[in-house]
């Protein structure tokens, strides 16, 4: 009880006298651990964070009919519902249609556009994405042959005895009675690929242009998950045997695949290197404040002190020590952390729990290793050398 | 007396002063290694982005406004590109920047009495460059993401004939066509007799498609020395306003120190307005998907490199900043001493400081050695390829750590100013 007793007394005079000493030990630790806590959580937060990004190369799954000619909204659901919602981060049907502009024929997609914007965020609009009936979304191509900018009209005509779906041409157009629809261009699009040659309308608009709700043909969906996730859900989907069969768009996701597990290599190695250093940093000014106390040491053992309690003190303070530091630090950690996140990916992280416990565990571990070595070389010489001075 | 104090130091306190040197040399290490691979992150990461594939497209002038749907009747279009200005693409002013492109011959063939879309490339056609530079350029690289499931891919370099194809996996299932087998393609210009390569999926429209070398497209189509479309791989620099104004307006709306600058970067617009320089009668456009998506994710990976950088250059500066206050307060006796032997506190100040500032220089230059490893390793394991060490590093390292080194001293010359001789050697 008595020698309990001196031993947190021993400690705690140790810490509060020699404060500025001490101070110096635990502003280091409390770095080290910041950077391990910070960096760690950055590590297994990137991978999210990136695949995130990685959304901008649009659809990495569609859905087509498997048998039926076309797809059913309650189809594409029924599709979605093996895709925990969270992960979509969106689904765009299309249903594509022939129609004629000024006795051309093109195609004119009609889609939700709201969430043609989360698939294909690549696509640049130049004026507005349109919102309201009537409006119509054109490609550059097709822009640029009728020579329309943001703010006119364009009339699609739609033959109406063509019902399977195929273009009509210019000739069969004449004789085929239409249904010609009025649409305000708000938008000319670019995007660099094939969807420059078609127009975009909405669903509703598509159906009264074409007096029926024909079904979608293709759906493409943006879903933040590994290619092995990925590849679990098409095969749950194609499994299932129902009115969706669903495919992988292998460009987007082998790439994805490629390029994030590159990055996750560079970031691991980045953290276990800058990690490797701090704590050999933290390890140096830990013995150097250890250091400076071997004649307290040698004292200590000319008046009798065994060399276990020795050791045993020191080690009480550097778990203090380590303690103390790894707590600031994990906290410290997270703040930088959620500082990185927000700046660089725009969201925030969740506060890993685990990593309190570890932070603390290795501070400990760290301090406590760089107390004993100096320690120990000061126990093995003679008190009456330390003392002496050398 | 200055000198043989500061030596003294320097050789009878070794120790003391190697573990400065050393935590120096870790601090320093680790600021190069991570500045390095900081400023090259960019590239290495836009090299990696490349098996998204082109991210530029060109194609001839009048059909970039009408293709799409008459994509089927080629028979009728007259635009082309020339095939023997290829080469020009690799002379433009960011030639060093263009990794690959593949020229395109696209037809609609008859194969067992069914049309079979047609396109012609190169795999990994061979070009020695005026300027001594090698390079294999085709769709190998530039379809990385195809799963070759029976065969191979055509091995342009090691092939005599050029009567080789590569069936897309749908349409080989549905005619029964394998790797090794031989198939017959006809047109209302020709008929030739292949030798299947393989097989691909590339899970796209591809797969209904028969890939083959560009001389037999163009004999298939009548179109010898013609090209429908080219498409690069270039690496770029993510856009700025400079380059959305040039890309909206035109480079003609730039002044021309706007024009110098633009033309000069590495921008998706610059290359494709350089490209169609030199080829004739081209119109060159950023494949948004990739362009656009490459630049966003560059940008962020930048981004995240630099603040880790910022947060392990903060780790190793307190790191050492702390050292060195703990170094030289528990020389308070020392420095006591020498107080009251009549030191000034000027002259204890310099002998201290000069003292850390050699141990910085020595622990500083092998610390840079050590962070080029790291570098090294990173880059190697990661990108397999080494990091490029930029000089401008060398200086950003060595004034980091003598600033680091000086206001770690700071505390430590306030508390020997303060310090009264007296109390010190006294023992408290």
């Amino acid at each position: 009880m008595k020698k309990q007793k001196m031993f947190l007394r021993m400690i705690s005079a140790s810490l509060i006298r020699r404060r500025s000493r001490m101070l110096v030990a635990l502003l280091a630790i409390a770095v080290g651990a910041t950077i391990l806590s910070g960096l760690v959580t950055i590590y297994y937060d990137v991978p999210r964070q990136m695949g995130e990004q990685f959304r901008n190369y649009g659809a990495n799954m569609i859905f087509t009919p498997s048998e039926a000619d076309a797809l059913t909204r309650k189809d594409i659901e029924a599709g979605l519902s093996h895709i925990p919602a969270d992960q979509v981060v969106g689904c765009a049907p299309y249903r594509y249609e022939g129609v004629t502009i000024v006795e051309r024929p093109y195609m004119a997609a009609g889609t939700d556009l709201s969430e043609v914007q989360k698939t294909s965020p690549y696509w640049n609009v130049d004026g507005e994405w349109p919102s309201a009936s009537g409006e119509i979304l054109v490609g550059k191509n097709v822009a640029s042959t009728f020579a329309v900018k943001p703010g006119d009209t364009m009339t699609l005509s739609y033959a109406l005895q063509n019902p399977d779906g195929t273009a009509a041409t210019a000739d069969e157009a004449r004789d085929i009675p239409t249904n010609d629809v009025k649409f305000n261009v708000t938008g000319i699009l670019d995007t660099g690929g094939n969807e420059e040659d078609y127009v975009f309308i909405s669903v509703e608009d598509m159906t009264s242009l074409t007096g029926n709700d024909g079904g979608f043909d293709v759906a493409e969906l943006s879903v933040s998950a590994s290619s092995e996730e990925l590849q679990r859900y098409v095969d749950n989907i194609n499994d299932e045997k129902t009115a969706v069969s669903s495919r992988l768009v292998k460009r987007v996701t082998q790439s994805e695949n490629t390029v994030l597990s590159k990055l996750q290599a560079l970031v691991f190695l980045v953290t276990a290197i800058v990690l490797l250093l701090t704590m050999i940093c933290v390890a140096t000014t830990m013995m150097a404040v250890v250091t400076e106390r071997r004649k307290e040491v040698g004292l200590r053992k000319a008046l009798g002190a065994s060399d276990g309690s020795i050791i045993m003190e020191f080690m009480g303070e550097g778990l203090l020590l380590g303690g103390v530091g790894g707590l600031l630090g994990s906290f410290l950690g997270f703040a930088f952390a959620q500082a990185v996140s927000v700046n660089v990916f725009n969201s925030s992280i969740t506060f890993h729990f685990l990593l309190v416990p570890l932070t603390i565990l290795v501070s400990i571990l760290v301090t406590g290793i760089s107390c004993i070595l100096p320690v120990r070389s000061a126990i093995d010489i003679d008190p009456a050398l330390v003392l002496k001075g050398e | 007396m200055f000198f043989r104090m500061l030596r003294g130091a320097l050789f009878r306190q070794k120790s003391k002063m190697i573990m400065i040197a050393i935590t120096i040399a870790l601090g320093a290490s680790l600021a190069t290694a991570m500045l390095n691979i900081m400023f090259d992150v960019g590239d290495k990461m836009n090299q990696e982005l490349k098996t998204y594939g082109a991210n530029i497209t060109v194609v001839p002038k009048a059909s970039s406004v009408l293709n799409g749907l008459y994509e089927m009747d080629e028979e009728d279009s007259s635009a082309y590109l020339k095939e023997e200005e290829l080469g020009k693409i690799k002379t433009i002013f960011w030639a060093f920047n263009i990794v690959d492109f593949s020229p395109f011959v696209n037809t609609t063939a008859t194969l067992n009495s069914k049309p079979v879309k047609t396109v012609g490339t190169w795999y990994n056609h061979h070009l020695a460059l005026p300027t001594g530079e090698e390079l294999d350029a085709g769709v190998t690289s530039l379809r990385s993401w195809w799963d070759i499931k029976d065969g191979k891919w055509i091995d342009e370099q090691n092939t005599d004939s050029d009567k080789v194809a590569m069936v897309g996996t749908v349409l080989a299932e549905r005619e029964g066509v394998k790797a090794g087998d031989s198939i017959t393609l006809s047109t209302s210009h020709g008929t030739e007799t292949l030798t299947v390569s393989g097989i691909f999926d590339a899970g796209g429209d591809e797969d209904e498609q028969i890939y083959t070398t560009l001389a037999v497209a163009q004999r298939l189509s009548s179109k010898a020395g013609q090209l429908d479309s080219i498409e690069v791989s270039a690496l770029t620099t993510p856009d700025n306003e400079l380059a959305v104004k040039a890309a909206k307006e035109g480079p003609a709306s730039l002044t021309p120190k706007e024009y110098e600058t633009w033309y000069c970067t590495a921008y998706v617009s610059s290359i494709c307005y350089q490209i169609q320089e030199v080829i004739t009668d081209s119109v060159a456009a950023p494949v948004r998907q990739v362009a656009d998506s490459e630049g966003n994710i560059m940008e962020k990976t930048e981004l995240l490199m630099i603040l880790i950088t910022i947060l392990s250059l903060l780790g190793s500066a307190l790191g050492i900043s702390n050292l060195v206050t703990a170094s030289v307060m528990e020389r308070s006796n020392e420095i006591g001493l020498m107080k009251a032997v009549g030191a000034r506190d000027r002259q204890v100040t310099g002998l201290v400081l000069t003292e850390i500032l050699i141990t910085a220089i020595i622990g500083g230059a092998a610390g840079y050695l050590m962070g080029y490893g790291f570098a090294q390793i990173i880059g190697h394991t990661v990108f397999n390829s080494s990091i490029e060490m930029k000089p401008m590093v060398i200086p950003i390292v060595a004034v980091l750590i003598v600033i680091v080194t000086l206001i770690g001293s700071i505390p430590a010359i306030r508390m020997m100013q303060r310090l009264r001789p007296a109390e010190v050697l006294h023992g408290r």
